[in-house]
């Protein structure tokens, strides 16, 4: 044969292409635009998905307690408290209720979030009575509750 | 591996199972292997000595043992809603497969995807979810039958 060089350029490349492709480009289908199609722009794109992915991580939690925050400083403000109040004397009270669980009791049961407010209230004017009263009057039910270790 | 590139579910059990009585949600065990590889002598051990009890103990499951000339010994488990899961058993050991079977015999044949929140309930709210008119008070009074006071 003439030209003998000719089988020396023939490559064999490798088989699995297709499937390293897809592994890629099965995590940007929901992406916008030509990052959902192309490999080259969708390796970069999927690159920032999983890195914001993993810094979101963090962030999810933080924004979680302030959502919760708000929607409790939400339901107190409609009974005439404010949450810090509300959240102070809870804790005076040794009531251990996590800021998910009052949130959810303010959503779903709305009359145990007013048993809530009312017993924080009652706990505040005790507080107030304490302070300003100096000692002479007998101290209150509530301030007397024993906080267990 | 991004929560809405990967798919996701919420918790249920398959109507309602456990409320009453429980049913296995497992249908049918298929065990291929092989009866001269070396990597099924640990499924081989296994239908030696475990496979009648594991039978005996789940009437409900149908247990089928087909030895094949295969390279990789397989279990084949197919649920009641139609979840077909297949784990490979190659040098397993015989009390690592019983595991195995176990863990297999307690699942529900949902998918094993992300679970979006530990907990589900039909009735999240007993005192009627709030709504803005919840704590406003009524603006007109209630509506009672008509006194007669001349009377």
């Amino acid at each position: 044969m003439v030209f003998l060089s000719l089988s020396c350029w023939i490559r064999n490349r490798g088989p699995d292409r297709y499937w390293k492709v897809q592994e890629v480009l099965k995590h940007a289908r929901h992406f916008r635009g030509r990052k959902n199609r192309c490999y080259s722009l969708a390796v970069l794109a999927v690159r920032r998905a999983f890195v914001y992915a993993t810094k979101a991580r963090r962030f999810k939690k933080r924004n979680m307690r302030t959502l919760w925050i708000t929607r409790i400083a939400a339901a107190s403000r409609e009974h005439g408290m404010k949450y810090p109040a509300l959240m102070h004397n809870l804790t005076k009270t040794s009531v251990q209720l996590n800021r998910r669980v009052i949130c959810d009791l303010a959503i779903t049961e709305p009359r145990s979030f007013l048993s809530l407010a009312k017993l924080a209230r009652a706990r505040q004017q005790e507080g107030l009575r304490a302070a300003l009263g100096d000692g002479k009057e007998p101290p209150g039910v509530l301030s007397r509750v024993v906080v267990l270790q | 591996m991004t929560a809405r590139g990967t798919p996701s579910r919420f918790l249920k059990s398959v109507l309602q199972n456990g409320v009453g009585r429980y049913v296995c949600q497992l249908k049918r065990i298929s065990i291929i292997f092989s009866k001269k590889g070396q990597g099924s002598l640990g499924i081989r051990d296994f239908i030696e000595e475990g496979v009648v009890d594991y039978a005996k103990k789940n009437p409900t499951t149908v247990v089928y043992v087909s030895p094949q000339p295969c390279r990789i010994p397989k279990i084949v488990a197919e649920y009641m809603n139609g979840t077909v899961r297949e784990e490979i058993v190659t040098n397993k050991t015989s009390p690592q497969i019983s595991e195995l079977l176990a863990k297999m015999t307690n699942q529900s044949g949902l998918d094993i995807i992300r679970i979006r929140k530990p907990f589900h309930t039909d009735s999240p709210s007993i005192q009627g979810q709030w709504h803005p008119f919840t704590n406003r008070p009524p603006s007109i009074d209630p509506i009672r039958p008509k006194k007669e006071d001349s009377q």
